[in-house]
């Protein structure tokens, strides 16, 4: 199944899990697991599937409870069921038949391969997470977003249509065909089913680079009207925050936006091979890092160069891919530096027109001085309809927290009130944390969501440890 | 379940009338933790300290109360069927029933030595058992399990809840080995002197603690996945050295 040691099998503890789906067919695997931060550890079985047939014996015999997992990116306890199956779809070795720039691949399909053969072909997926280790069943259910949200909305806008095995059936689902089981599963998490294929639209491109511009802004202030002012020149928008500076430098930040570059954009010698696609991890972190090695010192200090060494402006650079979309996959397994406890990501978003509640949140993690790099601002466009999807139009904001001391989840459930009162809501594909009081208030469209899972999986068959934790169903 | 820091959503308090438990549970509480089980023979005390634990908690929060004897037959069964009734996992698991005794009595009485060693060791071993193998199925959790230091080196002045003690922390320790890897933890918290209503009846002994003392050591623990805690640090130094001494020299030293 062609899958290298870093898009193999995000959560395990158990680095041998790198393994090749058909010598481990029907070997049960019982491992311990957990999502990205490496925080909530259980034991599940693990069973993988390479044929929708395989998918329904498994989810219909309605022996065991199960979840889907995919590459195991999001944060907390999203991908796992201890006590029940977390089933892996196989990652099929063959090629993407595109057809009228549409596609239709296995949900087990990664990011990382699906690049690797689309864009020396003229073609790029219409969203992009921050990473490509992720396969399209998990951008499906979480509906995730990229840097060009404010213009092209979240990835299920981009879905045709879908396979999904239920525990009462096998359904092909357009938004026309059954818009609530669409709308439920676009940011369902995985629990209305098992996405087993999907057709999406691909963007043609002149390309395998992007032409990019840079910004270094001095304070919020600047980096808020900026990036209001003329985000919509730009397909692809985002801001890197400093989170470590403080007083009137606080919010400083690096903005880089950018699009497509056309052939004319190259130079001579890239123009040669426009589409030659180099993706490459550089190297894995260290499995051991001393307590203490991510300090505030350290932070700081690395933070104070990485602004440093941003131009004060620069435009019409031109970036790869790979650098521009995905620069944290250069280092593998970089979750691990955080030690033994592991990290979370927080991120929210706030309506537009919530600019003092972002100041007053980013005054108080500044003021807490958690050894964070970098926290990421980017503008949301639209909402759609899918029931737990996480965009609304406004500002998001992300950040890795390190697991200290529990302190922290106080504060944090002080700015998760911030957040609901502002209207805004926190992201589920990188929640461990949130109170399922919290988590109602902020999704209101949850009741719709429940009705569907009361029609497709009465006997509710497909849980995870997030919907035991935030009782979602 | 647990959150990232750890914290678990449902508590059962086996010993749920022990103040050391109630601290426990209450440090737990003001963290996030919304549903409590409450194990013990005192209901009035434990209405008590459901309320207690009620007003704690930083948001909604249940608590329910079962009785439970550790002298009765097969309590451990009773125990675990409540425990799933009432919890909707079973996530984080207190053990704190103990019985002190009278030494110089109990030691003419093998029916008292044989109570002492039954609530102390044999009853809570097969609960902590029960817990244990239910956990694991279930894919995670954590049992903490509340031993002393009188068990690290038993001595003349307790000898029978001693030893009962040290069987317990033996016990409790090579479980958390057997467990390695299941997702499931275990933490043995071994406090000094404590002041609580067991030990009421006693001047304090040196290095002292308070039963709040003994739940932030344990949660810092739990936390870190420790398998055992010393309350307060110091006196794992102190018991450390003492353990070593040569009998002798042990016998003379007046505690
Ligand atoms: C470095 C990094 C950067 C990121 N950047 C972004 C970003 O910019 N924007 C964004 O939106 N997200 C981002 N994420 C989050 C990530 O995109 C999502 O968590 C995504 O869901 C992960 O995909 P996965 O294949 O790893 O799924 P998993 O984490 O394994 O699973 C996620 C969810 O998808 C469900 N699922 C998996 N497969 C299927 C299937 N076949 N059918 C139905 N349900 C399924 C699971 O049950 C689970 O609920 C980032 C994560 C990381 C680690
Ligand atoms: N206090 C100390 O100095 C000290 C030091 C080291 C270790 N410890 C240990 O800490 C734990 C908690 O003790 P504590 O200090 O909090 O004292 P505590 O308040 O007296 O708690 C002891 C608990 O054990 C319960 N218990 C006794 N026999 C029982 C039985 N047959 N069935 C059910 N429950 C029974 C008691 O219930 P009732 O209310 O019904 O009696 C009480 O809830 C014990 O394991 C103790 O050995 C204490």
């Amino acid at each position: 199944m062609g899958v290298g040691n870093q898009t193999s099998f995000g959560g395990t503890n158990d680095d041998t899990l790198s393994f090749n789906g058909e010598a481990q067919r029907n070997v049960m695997t019982n491992e311990l697991i957990s999502g990205w931060g490496r925080t909530q550890w259980v034991r599940s079985q693990i069973e993988r599937a390479s044929t929708s047939e395989e998918v329904r014996d498994l989810v219909q015999s309605g022996q065991k409870r199960l979840i889907p997992r995919g590459l195991g990116r999001s944060y907390g306890d999203a991908a796992q069921l201890s006590g029940g199956i977390s089933l892996l779809l196989d990652e099929p070795s063959t090629d993407p038949i595109i057809t009228d720039g549409r596609t239709t691949l296995s949900a087990g399909y990664s990011l990382d391969n699906l690049l690797r053969r689309i864009v020396p072909k003229g073609y790029f997926v219409p969203v992009t997470p921050g990473t490509r280790y992720v396969t399209l069943g998990g951008a499906l259910a979480s509906d995730i977003h990229g840097k060009n949200h404010h213009l092209e909305g979240t990835f299920s806008r981009h879905i045709e249509s879908f396979a999904i095995v239920t525990p009462t059936g096998t359904h092909l689902v357009t938004e026309n065909s059954d818009p609530d089981l669409f709308n439920a599963t676009a940011g369902g998490m995985g629990l209305t089913g098992i996405v087993t294929d999907m057709t999406m639209k691909l963007i043609p491109i002149e390309s395998a680079y992007i032409k990019m511009e840079t910004s270094r802004l001095r304070d919020l202030d600047e980096t808020l009207a900026t990036m209001a002012g003329s985000d919509h020149k730009f397909r692809y928008s985002v801001a890197w925050i400093d989170l470590m500076a403080r007083g009137s430098a606080m919010g400083r930040s690096v903005l880089t936006r950018g699009d497509h570059a056309l052939k004319a954009d190259l130079s001579p010698q890239l123009a040669q091979d426009p589409f030659k696609y180099e993706a490459k991890a550089l190297a894995d972190a260290p499995s051991f890092i001393p307590n203490g090695l991510l300090n505030n010192l350290t932070v700081r200090a690395f933070n104070e160069l990485w602004f440093r060494k941003a131009p004060s402006y620069r435009a019409d650079e031109v970036s790869t891919i790979a650098a521009f979309f995905h620069p944290l996959d250069m280092v593998g397994k970089w979750n691990r530096i955080y030690g033994k406890k592991g990290f979370l990501q927080y991120q929210f978003v706030l309506p537009d027109g919530k600019e003092e509640v972002l100041r007053e949140i980013i005054e108080r993690l500044s003021g807490l001085q958690v050894a964070s790099f970098l926290a990421v601002l980017k503008r949301f466009g639209p909402e759609n309809d899918a029931f737990l999807s996480f965009p609304k139009p406004g500002w998001t904001l992300a950040l890795d927290i390190p697991i200290t001391n529990a302190e922290i989840g106080n504060l944090l459930d002080e700015l998760d009130r911030m957040v609901l009162l502002a209207g805004g809501r926190i992201y589920l594909a990188k929640d461990s944390r949130m109170s399922k009081e919290v988590f109602e208030e902020m999704y209101p469209k949850l009741d719709r969501f429940k009705e569907v899972k009361a029609r497709v999986d009465p006997n509710n068959v497909i849980t995870s440890d997030i919907a035991t934790r935030l009782s979602i169903c | 379940m647990f959150d990232a820091f750890r914290t678990p959503d449902n508590v059962l308090v086996v010993g749920g009338s022990s103040d050391i438990g109630l601290e426990i549970a209450k440090a737990l509480a003001k963290r996030g933790s919304s549903n409590f089980l409450l194990a013990g023979r005192n209901i009035d005390q434990m209405a008590s300290c459901a309320n207690d634990i009620s007003s704690s908690s930083k948001s909604r929060c249940q608590v329910a109360v079962v009785h439970y004897d550790a002298s009765h037959e097969n309590s451990h069964g009773h125990l675990l069927a409540a425990a799933k009734d009432e919890l909707k996992t079973l996530d984080y698991a207190i053990f704190a029933v103990g019985l002190l005794g009278d030494q110089l009595n109990d030691e003419k009485d093998p029916a008292k030595t044989k109570e002492i060693l039954d609530i102390n060791f044999t009853t809570q071993a097969m609960a902590i058992l029960e817990v244990a193998n239910y956990m694991k199925e279930q894919g995670f959790g954590h049992i903490v399990v509340i031993s002393s230091v009188a068990g690290v080196r038993v001595r003349r002045s307790n000898f029978i809840y001693g030893a009962a003690k040290a069987g317990l922390d033996g016990f409790s320790m090579a479980l958390g080995d057997a467990l390695a890897g299941s997702g499931v933890g275990v933490t043995v918290v071994r406090p000094g002197f404590v002041k609580t209503k067991m030990t009421a009846h006693l001047s304090a002994a040196p290095l002292s603690t308070n039963a709040e003392a003994v739940a932030k050591a344990t949660l810092k623990a739990t936390d870190a996945e420790k398998s055992s805690v010393y309350v307060p640090f110091a006196i794992g130094i102190v018991a450390g050295i003492y353990r070593h001494l040569p009998r002798k020299i042990a016998r003379r030293v007046p505690f």
